[in-house]
């Protein structure tokens, strides 16, 4: 419930930025087509790195020190695994059966022989790993391109993948307990252990000459990659030249 | 006597800049394959030397490498349309630069695999034309998982020569060249090159 409080008192703490920031100088567009709201989404980049110096970044380096590699990566396979219902799902959307069973074999085996997921068995013996969420499903079904869209306190996302991430919420485990049952420690585990696997990133995020267009680049390149399960299209490198 | 060696001496000169042009012949595939392998079979050989001194490392990588790049190529991907008016020579010193800090962490990063069987060279898949080419390969990681790292390579009338790397899908000529091209439409291409040389601007990969 706090949290809840608290990403509300946040998002109109936002709105209120938001609007008293309408009369600074126009932002230069650095990519019109797939970042039409960059003015606005810088804003909330800048509130998200204070926040993260702030309290999530410290949380997370706490935990960098305190629990040895091994545990750290138990906790994050724990997590991954605890996604199946929704890779699973989205699977079946795309019409990836066969991938489904596999899937649901990975599972098994992970919550079973590697004890509720700490040890994923599954990769140590070959068995494919598969990353699938609603944003992803949505891309399959035709909604290809989507605008970049900075979320206050989540972060990086699309239009798509924001309101993909919203179908998220009904069939994450991590999520259900949060909702049904009001306890968040799952919910803020997972991401303390998230962002503690991104801190080794850290440094060439602050040695960037624009750290937005790296996070925002970084993200939507990984996002095509995902969409298309790590076999994205050629790019089209003659367009980067055609500008000469 | 001494004709003959001065005429030797003139042919060697002449050879020395030739021998760096000699058109490669081979797909990108062996390319990739004896290069990985020639590689890793030097670092088999002289860990020890190159682990106490890394300097010496990048010296041998580069020499290795740099005849399979087309730096200059990449450099124009990267500037883009902030390259427009820039002097050959300007190209070159900034593809120069570009491509020694690349070569360089590739070098220092290589020092922590133990072997070439990390790294799995995988079939031809995908568009790839008689032009442009994709040669797919994955990295196995500590916990057993893998990283995919692709090159892209163009056709050159020195062959094949490669362009761009791609890691878990991030483009290193996409996401430089947002970097960079501002910079260089900011502050002009010498003082970018210069930056770059002096290790002010990271090249992130």
């Amino acid at each position: 419930m706090i949290l809840r409080y608290f990403l509300l008192a946040a998002l109109l703490l936002i709105q209120a930025a938001m609007l008293s920031g309408c009369a600074t100088k126009p932002v230069t567009m650095t990519d019109p087509e797939r970042d039409p709201w960059e003015a606005y989404n810088r804003k909330i980049h800048s509130f998200n790195m204070a926040f993260d110096d702030a309290i999530f970044k410290p949380v997370a380096k706490g935990y960098d020190t305190i629990m040895p590699d091994a545990p750290q990566r138990g906790v994050r396979n724990f997590f991954r695994n605890l996604s199946y219902p929704v890779t699973f799902l989205n699977l079946i959307l795309q019409g990836k059966f066969e991938d489904s069973l596999t899937a649901t074999g990975r599972f098994l085996m992970n919550s079973t022989v590697g004890v509720f997921g700490f040890f994923d068995i599954a990769t140590r013996v070959e068995i494919p790993e598969y990353n699938e969420d609603f944003g992803q499903t949505l891309a399959v079904w035709g909604w290809k391109d989507s605008r970049y869209l900075v979320m206050p306190v989540f972060g990086p996302y699309t239009a798509r993948d924001f309101l993909g991430r919203s179908f998220y919420g009904y069939f994450h485990p991590v999520s259900y307990v949060a909702r049904e049952y009001n306890n968040y420690i799952p919910l803020v585990v997972d991401l303390i252990s998230l962002r503690a696997e991104l801190l080794p990133f850290q440094a060439e995020l602050d040695a960037a000459s624009d750290p937005y267009v790296l996070v925002r680049d970084v993200y939507l390149q990984r996002r095509e990659y995902d969409i298309h399960d790590g076999d994205p299209p050629q790019l089209d490198y003659d367009s980067l030249l055609e500008e000469y | 006597m001494k004709k003959f060696l001065l005429l030797a001496m003139l042919m060697l000169i002449a050879a020395g800049p030739l021998a760096a042009n000699v058109t490669d012949n081979r797909d990108p595939l062996t390319i990739i394959e004896e290069t990985t392998n020639h590689i890793f079979d030097m670092l088999a050989d002289r860990r020890e030397e190159f682990t106490a001194e890394p300097a010496l490392l990048r010296d041998v990588v580069r020499t290795d490498l740099l005849p399979l790049l087309d730096v200059t190529y990449s450099a124009r991907l990267i500037l883009g349309r902030s390259g427009r008016g820039v002097t050959p020579e300007q190209l070159d010193a900034f593809a120069n630069a570009m491509s020694n800090v690349l070569v360089n962490r590739y070098s220092d990063g290589l020092l922590e695999f133990r072997s070439d069987e990390q790294i799995q060279i995988l079939p031809m898949k995908g568009k790839n034309s008689d032009k442009l080419t994709r040669v797919r390969t994955r990295l196995k990681l500590e916990n057993g998982g893998y990283a995919p790292v692709d090159y892209a390579f163009r056709k050159t009338d020195l062959g094949w020569k490669a362009f761009d790397v791609t890691v878990e899908g991030i483009s290193y000529i996409i996401t430089f060249r947002n970097q960079i091209a501002p910079r260089v439409e900011a502050d002009g291409i010498d003082k970018v090159t210069e930056e770059i040389l002096a290790g002010n601007i990271q090249i992130n990969e």
